[in-house]
């Protein structure tokens, strides 16, 4: 079979730091970085080979999370400092930095609309207005968050702990919460784009989702490991999760993927530790301990299309929101653009 | 899995106010050039000035694999997982734990959890005990017990505190509880910081260190002497005489019942506090009595009191005659138990005629100061009993037959299922049929790593196997292992 499409490297740079988490700009423009040792910086991706860095701050010992304002210019980052700060995307400076709690804030996610934002510490949820305000702060959830994550509409903010996936609502009835339990960890939080579920993958090697509407839920079990790596294709009919050196696509299309066996997508040698579908799109790109950035079309190639070897181990792996580019940051600070570019 | 240098990691437990603090203090001002990242609970206190303090609250995960001890820390995977995210590593994690908490689940984070394993080793569960409270702490609560249990280093802290004849027995209820850690005295917390650090306890490349006294033969007492007696009668006694004397506050706890003195006589007062001494804390049950024997010698010699010891394994298996306070004893094969319950007991012991005579004794009489008027015994010896009360204790096995590698899976794998739960501890090495190398494992309740490590060599090849659980059965596990010395049937 003909490859469709390939990922053409097309800038990279060194960070003088541990690439924890990567945010692009709506405009696919520039890239917020935040540094496992602490630094947070904003890469301008231009035509040309090279990406310009500079550090906007940091975060003490290590940042955190890293997010951008979807449709703006706020970049919202947090550290092992118990800080969260805001930055201006376009000048670079720092506008707030809060302090919510003696905990690290690990987890941040803006609302689709880009009017919320979303921070976790510990077993506290709160929301902010972009500039800092406090908009509200759930009661303690059971356990620590392990993620946070928005339905598509902006509708459900989740929240998945050990022993349940816990769903606010956000719009009215405002802050209605319904926990949907199972006694294991909840790794990730991943709405499927048609809002028909939420699924997660869990500390006891098993993927776990629920039906949103009749709250059913399912399991699917046999993994090697922690399932920690959760993403839908764009048209929610595939699911993929590491499951060890592979990955593993369940196929939501017809009965549904109870029973069926799924799409297993071997290729690394190494564990998976990045994996990402296409926003909207149906190629997926996965990076492992082999050092290796692989790119997947599931459903139509069983094997990859198209891989790259990396510097060091990948780290971090993002689409841009539009689904043309690809950024990969690696354990040992390099930091590099890749291009889907259709073949044929 | 690839074996990359992993991250080694200190665990410190021990009740609020045993000098954990002091003790993490002392290693982060002393190890300069180190970078050691400290994961403390949420209500610790590192005074120094140190960049790397990350608070924790203790989460405790429970596994789904249907296993209601298999529990894991979910705030140290989250915290241990975000430092990995560095291009240079840490030297060295050290995780203090909160005064009540249970140790296992930090160990089984370790064991569980695949990224851990691959960055991090746990090195060692450090363990402090305030000497000072202790026993009325492990008396009244379950996590004292626990966290001697699981320790591989134990602190024996505040020695300066406590009168030495507690401390010996303070010294000999951790070790009741677990036989194969280290003990330290210590004040303050002083003490040379290699023997905390790297100290490679979960290391299967180092041979399993066990007192070897531990691993002898059990006897159901632990004292014997030989005396050389004339025809008469002896008086025996229990409790104060030349007791140390007791500083700070009174170790009375409620509970603790003083019977009516029926010898005045032999109070004796201490000091211008007034107070009397030894009021006993030994943890043993004193209501029912101390296991008391009395057998001709052929001499007074320790030849001739190990020609007996036979005998008295026999005489203590049998049914005890009870004595009271002001009972009367006579040598021969049958078992006295005297009581002790409170203070000044004591006895007329009574000698036929004129010879050498052997008592053996249950616990060491210094436990209870009991002591034979006016004589001192001409040989003496202790033996190595783990006859104790505490609900948890430790279990040594040692045999030189090979095992039968399926065998001992099969044993062991039911063991971890049946038993789990109060295993808190096991470790072994073990001599496997028809393999040169050593076979070595350990493991934290249902936890269990295991691998064959280096050649026997020149040395006897022996297997010895400890588990430290609550209320373990002998005989079970005894049973168990000899159940492992048949070859496994051909099928």
């Amino acid at each position: 079979m003909k490859t469709p499409a390939l990922l053409e490297p097309r800038a990279s740079a060194l960070l003088d730091d541990y690439v924890a988490d990567l945010a692009w700009s709506p405009d696919g423009a520039r890239l917020a970085i935040a540094g496992g040792e602490g630094g947070v910086f904003l890469a301008m991706h231009s035509a040309s080979k090279s990406l310009a860095i500079r550090q906007l701050g940091e975060h003490g010992m290590g940042a955190l999370a890293v997010a951008w304002q979807p449709k703006g210019e706020i970049v919202a980052s947090s550290g092992q400092d118990n800080a969260i700060a805001l930055w201006d995307g376009a000048s670079g400076a720092e506008q707030r930095r809060l302090r919510p709690a003696m905990a690290w804030t690990e987890h941040l996610a803006w609302s689709p609309d880009g009017t919320q934002l979303a921070s976790a510490a510990g077993k506290v949820l709160s929301l902010w207005t972009p500039a800092g305000e406090p908009l509200h702060k759930f009661d303690a959830h059971a356990g620590a968050i392990a993620a946070i994550g928005w339905d598509k509409p902006g509708r459900d903010l989740a929240a998945a702990t050990n022993g349940a996936m816990v769903i606010h609502r956000i719009e009215p009835p405002q802050y209605a919460t319904r926990q949907y339990k199972w006694p294991a960890g909840c790794q990730t939080v991943s709405f499927s784009p048609n809002g028909r579920m939420v699924a997660s993958g869990m500390q006891d090697g098993s993927l776990h989702f629920w039906y949103l509407s009749s709250s059913k839920d399912s399991q699917m079990r046999g993994y090697p490991g922690k399932v920690h790596l959760t993403s839908w294709s764009g048209d929610s009919r595939w699911l993929a999760s590491n499951a060890g050196n592979d990955i593993v696509c369940w196929d939501f299309s017809g009965k549904g993927p109870e029973g069926s066996k799924p799409a297993q997508l071997s290729g690394h040698t190494e564990r998976v530790e990045c994996l990402a579908f296409q926003p909207g799109g149906a190629y997926l790109v996965s990076a492992g301990r082999d050092w290796r950035l692989t790119l997947w079309w599931p459903g139509k190639a069983k094997a990859a299309i198209d891989a790259h070897l990396t510097d060091s181990e990948p780290s971090c792996v993002r689409w841009s929101p539009d689904g043309r580019h690809v950024a990969v940051g690696e354990r040992k600070g390099k930091l590099t653009v890749f291009e889907l570019v259709k073949v044929g | 899995m690839a074996t990359i240098d992993r991250v080694p990691v200190t665990v410190l437990t021990g009740f609020l106010g045993s000098g954990k603090t002091t003790l993490l203090n002392r290693i982060l001002s002393e190890n300069h050039g180190k970078r050691i990242a400290v994961i403390e609970n949420e209500f610790g206190e590192v005074g120094v000035d140190h960049q790397l303090v990350i608070g924790a609250e203790e989460e405790i995960f429970e596994t789904n694999n249907g296993c209601i001890c298999c529990t894991v820390r979910g705030d140290l995977l989250r915290i241990l997982g975000q430092l990995l995210k560095r291009r240079d590593r840490f030297d060295y994690v050290m995780i203090e734990t909160t005064g009540m908490a249970d140790p296992g689940p930090v160990a089984q984070t370790f064991f569980l959890d695949d990224d851990l394993k691959q960055h991090f080793m746990l090195d060692a569960i450090v363990t402090v005990v305030d000497a000072l409270h202790f026993e009325q702490h492990l008396d009244e609560m379950r996590e004292p017990g626990e966290q001697v249990a699981f320790a591989d280093v134990i602190l024996l802290n505040k020695t300066d505190l406590v009168p030495a004849d507690a401390l010996e027995r303070i010294e000999r209820r951790v070790r009741a509880i677990n036989a194969t850690a280290k003990i330290f005295r210590t004040q303050n917390s002083n003490l040379p910081v290699e023997k905390v650090l790297n100290v490679g306890a979960f290391d299967l490349d180092r041979a399993l260190a066990v007192d070897a006294a531990f691993l002898e033969p059990q006897y159901p007492f632990e004292w014997a002497g030989v005396y050389q007696l004339e025809a008469g009668e002896y008086s025996l006694r229990t409790g104060a005489e030349a007791a140390g004397h007791q500083h700070g506050e009174s170790h009375d706890h409620a509970g603790h019942v003083h019977g009516p003195d029926c010898d005045n006589g032999h109070v004796e007062h201490h000091g211008d506090d007034g107070t009397h001494d030894a009021h006993d804390h030994s943890g043993h049950d004193h209501g029912a009595g101390l296991g008391l024997l009395v057998l001709p010698a052929a001499a007074a010699t320790a030849d001739a009191l190990v020609q007996q010891v036979e005998p008295a394994v026999r005489a203590f298996a049998e049914e005890a005659r009870t004595v009271a306070c002001e009972g009367v004893l006579h040598p021969g094969p049958g078992l006295n138990r005297i009581d002790v319950a409170h203070d000044g007991t004591h006895f007329t012991l009574q000698i036929p005629q004129a010879g050498a005579y052997a008592i053996f004794c249950e616990h060491a009489p210094a436990e209870f100061n009991l002591r034979l008027q006016g004589r001192k015994p001409a040989a003496e010896r202790a033996f190595a009993s783990h006859h104790h009360d505490e609900e948890i204790g430790s279990i040594g096995l040692t045999d030189p037959r090979p095992l039968d590698p399926v065998r001992l899976n099969d044993w062991l794998s039911y063991l971890l299922k049946s038993r789990g739960a109060d295993i808190l501890r096991m470790k072994g090495v073990i001599n496997l049929r028809g393999e040169d190398r050593r076979y070595v494992f350990h493991g934290v309740h249902m936890m269990f790593d295991g691998r064959l490590e280096r050649p026997w060599g020149e040395g006897a090849r022996r297997s010895t196997l400890v588990f430290i659980g609550r209320n373990l059965d002998r005989h079970e596990l005894e049973a168990g292992l000899e159940s492992c010395v048949l070859p496994t049937a051909a099928k």
